[in-house]
């Protein structure tokens, strides 16, 4: 096969910024190659530098040979299926086909003859004279394709052009493309941020990411042989765990030696190791390789994905003092109030308010007739910063008031070295009504114990997902309770063809070709 | 309530609508008075009319009101939609710039740009009269043109032109073949407004112009100071053109697109 | 598309010359005396300083500003409940009204204002009609009165068209949301409607009030001779005295009075705490 383009070294700049940083590509005659990645990687760019719309700030372009970076757009041999079509509103599809072919001044029958076989060819025969903006997406697709086809170019860019249709039209779509560039046998270039578009269409993809190649190859190479954690977790889903390369064959992770096929890394590299859900299987838990609990099952319609943890995530533990106490009931102002106990990290001592102890310590004042809130009109506290038990009171304009305690105590924090994480809660104490009465009790819960977690590696706060409690709220009564929260652990994505249940302990098992290697990115 | 409301509503409308074309009809029925006064009406008669077209001052400004509005429409918009083109697409300092710049006839009272302008012809030492009345007037109507079509091109898709451009077309076929027709709604509106913008301008002209080169405006203006019916039939002849230029350009859209439909 | 890009360059150097360089002499008049050549300017305050020191000057500038704030009130309380009643009509009745307000801002301003002259002599229609109840007659013509209404009548169309727009383009959803929450009709008009379009009054204020300030032709028709405005002092600077430095000078400070406000208003609608939206 012929080299028909060839960027060279491509450098491109938008106000100060680096879009490109050096694109090398060959395309090659009649080949379907899709440009790859996510919106702002430059795959855009690089296609309108082709088409003549942007010229870069360095590097050559060839095409068949010759430099064409000065020809500009309405001289090259290069048609564009512009993302959104860019059909011409005010003509009708006909005209739209035929415009390139006008332009030419092509004589008319000729024109007629070529524009049929286009619509033939798109399947839009009935529709010469139909407005294009009364058209469907995909429809209207097809007449952006037509219209760029019908001036035989030897390379079609298309620019996203499935991107505004829904999932359905767009498979359709994905089979006809390719079909049509079978048919007409010229390069087609793709622009695309879906890696399952490029799959099922491409005969070779371009990986980019922040303005350069990562990995070019066919879809199984890619899909196989991913080169790095970007293209492995762009290209389909992965589980990527973090590892060490003993010696060629040999790898080590989650604290275990493992067999593999990849060779030629350093001793002792630390390396990323890519195990596809499809390669993994859940087999007993004595026969399993690594040793975990199911912790969800989604189904996805012929396949369950099910998620197990091998390691459970940071946890911590508060107590939860309920009391049965009442409101306090102020006859002569006809007003309830209530007010609970609370702790206080030393630290927080410093950025105390009223509007902050009256949230913690849940003030509220009411007239029992009405059901109306009543404001609170004073809080009285004294506080130091240091360990202790400080009253504060509440009253309202009427003279009702509660007095409860602000327990300032030394934190209460959680450090997990092993997974880099640190949670933080504090123990708190509620009434038995505003537990049974709560809508969202497990976001309750982290807000009265001012639970939060965060990662040592980068401060970035990460989510709590488990919030555990052993009471029935219904029927809670006076007590101490437990309630744990914790953060996500360790989890694989395994594709199962069986339903296992959450809270099944089950093993993994995978074979040594079915894991892959990659080095660590910069 | 309801009801009520609604009313209420059609007296304050009906008020509203009095208060906004009683005068000008009272101008039109004036006009056919028989006596010079303003507020006696004593018989129907056509002796302002008669006078007004033997008035040569009054023709000549008709005349120079309508020449100088044909022109300024046709130049500035022109000149404002290949800016406004252009504008769409320069760099953004660049363009904010040329926007704030525009903006200044708008947002400055009239009286402002006029002396400025006053200022500048004799600074460069042009005489006063009809070349400096019709720069004045292109250089106040094109900001609007600007103005109306830029939205029309904001809203275009921005892949129109480069189609245009990747189908073979050059740069100047993208221009007349694409994007002109589409915002065509645009640089009609735009020249709508240059057009009332030009043929109504006072302020402006009346610092600008000279050596005997007036408009209706002008002579209005100088014509008021004692009582001159005339004023009243040249109003009205003015009231009727621009009627008829918002009925043409408001019915024969409508009756277009009629048309297409039936075809 | 950069082909296009060089369309603009043509028409800066156009603005460069015809709107920068003229306001520019402003400047350079405002501030210099000296005869009508550049090489014998002069730097000077003096203009300023004999505007703000002569109190004719200062009792014109007081008249404008005071007649442009009545102006603009008026504008405000009639123009209101004008837009209020279009925009709560149907879609059809909304664009017929919108075309009728929008009719005579087409027509020649001179002509217009030209119109009243007949209407509010001292025999004229309005006298004839209030004497129909035994009222009057009053001497109108030639009175501040007048001056206003010449400005009302002129100006009040921006008002209600950018009132009108701002009370269209709300969400009905939030007076729905309002009945729901309990509001009653006059309680979701003043809570939820009047703040909503409160921005579309600010602008027609300015809308309002920048061609009040330097009108000269409305006083000059309507107020006769005797009744002068700051854009009348600037007419007669020009016209007739020939002092470009002084005339400059004075509408640099109509201006820069203009911008002020301009200034405020602005403030007072992007400030959340003043209008109730928190933006």
């Amino acid at each position: 096969m012929k080299k028909l383009i060839q960027f060279k070294n491509i450098v491109k700049e938008f106000d100060g910024k680096l879009v490109l940083k050096g694109v090398n590509l060959d395309i090659y005659e009649n080949e379907f190659v899709t440009l790859l990645g996510p919106s702002g990687c430059g795959k855009t760019t690089l296609l309108r530098i082709l088409g003549g719309f942007l010229t870069q700030n360095e590097g050559q372009v060839l095409f068949d040979g010759e430099e064409i970076s000065k020809v500009p757009p309405y001289k090259r041999e290069i048609n564009t299926v512009f993302q959104k079509y860019a059909l011409f509103p005010h003509m009708n599809v006909y005209n739209n086909i035929a415009f390139g072919l006008k332009i030419k001044k092509e004589p008319k029958d000729i024109i007629e003859q070529k524009v049929k076989r286009m619509l033939k060819l798109v399947n839009l025969e009935d529709f010469a004279d139909k407005n294009v903006t009364e058209m469907s997406g995909g429809q209207q697709q097809r007449v952006a394709i037509a219209r760029a086809l019908v001036n035989e170019p030897s390379v079609l860019l298309l620019d996203e052009p499935l991107g505004a249709l829904d999932l359905k039209l767009r498979q359709e779509m994905q089979r006809e493309l390719k079909k049509i560039q079978q048919e007409v046998g010229i390069t087609f270039i793709f622009v695309t941020h879906d890696q399952e578009e490029a799959l099922t269409m491409s005969d070779k993809i371009v990986v980019m990411k922040d303005g350069e190649i990562q990995q070019i190859g066919s879809p199984t190479d890619i899909y196989n042989e991913p080169v790095n954690e970007f293209v492995a977790n762009f290209i389909g889903e992965s589980n990527i765990i973090e590892g060490v390369m003993l010696e060629d064959y040999k790898v080590m992770f989650e604290g275990r030696k493992f067999e593999c096929v990849d060779f030629g890394f350093d001793k002792n590299e630390v390396v990323d190791v890519v195990i596809r859900p499809e390669d993994l299987d859940i087999v007993p838990r004595a026969d399993g390789k690594l040793k975990g609990v199911v912790k969800s099952v989604l189904f996805k319609g012929v396949h369950y994905e099910t998620m197990v943890e091998t390691k459970i995530g940071t946890a911590i533990t508060v107590k939860m003092q309920v009391s049965d106490d009442r409101p306090v009931y102020n006859q002569s102002a006809n007003e309830k109030m209530s007010a609970n106990d609370f702790y206080l990290d030393v630290d927080d001592v410093d950025e105390l308010d009223d509007a902050t102890i009256i949230a913690r310590a849940d003030a509220q004042a009411w007239n029992p007739d009405e059901d109306e809130f009543i404001s609170i009109k004073e809080v009285q506290y004294n506080i130091e910063k240091k360990n202790g038990t400080y009253p504060v009171t509440f009253s309202t304009g009427a003279g009702t008031s509660v007095t409860v305690n602000m327990i300032v105590k030394d934190e209460n924090r959680v450090t997990s070295k092993e997974n880099e994480e640190e949670i933080f809660a504090v123990n708190f104490f509620k009434k038995v009504d505003e537990i049974q009465e709560s809508i969202a009790l497990e976001t309750d819960l982290k807000t009265w114990a001012n639970a939060s977690a965060w990662s040592l590696e980068d401060d970035e706060s990460v989510e709590i997902t488990d919030v555990e409690y052993d009471f029935d709220p219904e029927n809670i009564t006076a007590g101490v309770y437990d309630v744990t929260f914790a953060t996500k652990g360790y989890l694989y994505k395994v594709d199962t063809t069986d339903k296992y249940e959450e809270g099944d302990e089950v093993g993994l098992t995978f074979q040594p070709e079915d894991i892959h290697i990659m080095s660590k990115q910069p | 309530m309801k009801k009520k409301k609604r009313i209420g509503a059609k007296i304050i409308l009906g008020l509203t609508t009095l208060f906004f074309y009683l005068p000008i009809l009272y101008i039109i029925v004036f006009s056919f008075n028989n006596s010079r006064s303003l507020t006696k009406f004593s018989g129907f008669s056509l002796r302002w009319y008669e006078k007004m077209f033997a008035d040569s001052n009054m023709m000549n400004a008709i005349v120079y009101t309508i020449v100088i509005a044909l022109l300024a429409t046709v130049i500035s918009t022109i000149v404002g939609t290949l800016a406004a083109i252009g504008l769409s697409r320069s760099r953004r300092v660049l363009k904010n710039v040329v926007e704030q710049i525009n903006n200044l006839p708008i947002m400055n009272p009239e009286i402002v740009t006029a002396i400025g302008l006053l200022m500048f012809f004799s600074a460069i030492g042009v005489e006063k009269g009809f070349l400096t009345l019709l720069l004045a007037h292109i250089m106040f109507c094109t900001p609007y043109v600007i103005l109306s079509v830029s939205p029309k091109l904001r809203s275009l898709d921005p892949n129109l032109a480069d189609a245009a451009l990747d189908l073979g077309a050059t740069p100047f076929q993208a221009l007349t073949k694409v994007i002109v027709p589409q915002i065509m709604p645009g640089i009609i509106s735009g020249a709508l407004i240059a057009f009332t913008m030009s043929f109504d301008d006072f302020i402006i002209s009346y610092f600008v112009t000279g050596n005997g080169v007036n408009n209706i405006s002008i002579l209005v203006y100088t014509m008021s100071k004692r009582i001159n019916p005339s004023i009243n039939a040249l109003s009205t002849l003015v009231i009727l053109l621009i009627t008829l230029v918002l009925i043409v350009v408001n019915v024969v859209p409508i009756m277009k697109e009629k048309r297409r439909k039936r075809i | 598309m950069r082909q296009f890009r060089s369309m603009i360059y043509p028409y800066v150097l156009w603005i460069a010359i015809m709107i920068v360089v003229p306001m520019l002499l402003i400047l350079l008049y405002a501030f210099t005396k000296g005869a009508n050549d550049v090489a014998t300017f002069r730097f000077t305050l003096e203009h300023f300083g004999r505007f703000f020191s002569d109190a004719v000057f200062l009792d014109v500038l007081k008249r404008s500003l005071v007649i442009a704030i009545w102006t603009t009130i008026v504008c405000v309380f009639l123009g209101y409940p004008i837009a209020y009643a279009i925009a709560t009509g149907s879609e059809k009745s909304k664009i017929f009204w919108i075309l009728m307000i929008t009719l005579p801002t087409w027509i020649n301003m001179l002509v217009r204002t030209y119109a009243w002259v007949g209407i509010l002599q001292d025999d004229g229609l309005l006298n004839k009609f209030l004497g129909l109840f035994g009222i009057g007659p009053f001497h109108m013509m030639y009175t501040t009165f007048a001056v206003v209404l010449g400005m009302v009548y002129n100006f009040i169309p921006f008002m209600i068209l950018q009132i009108h727009t701002s009370l269209a383009k709300m969400d009905k959803s939030f007076l729905e949301a309002a009945s729901d929450l309990g509001a009653n009709r006059v309680q979701s008009f003043l809570r939820i409607t009047l703040p909503l379009s409160l921005p579309g009054v600010l602008s027609g204020i300015t809308l309002v009030f920048l061609p009040a300030v330097s009108s000269f032709f409305i006083p000059k028709l309507l107020g006769g001779g005797q009744y002068v405005l700051i854009g009348n002092v600037i007419e007669t600077q020009f016209l007739t005295s020939g002092d470009w430095n002084f005339g400059s000078a004075i509408s640099l400070i109509m201006a820069i009075i203009i911008m002020l406000s301009m200034y405020l208003t602005r403030k007072v609608d992007t400030d959340p705490a003043a209008n109730g939206r928190g933006e």
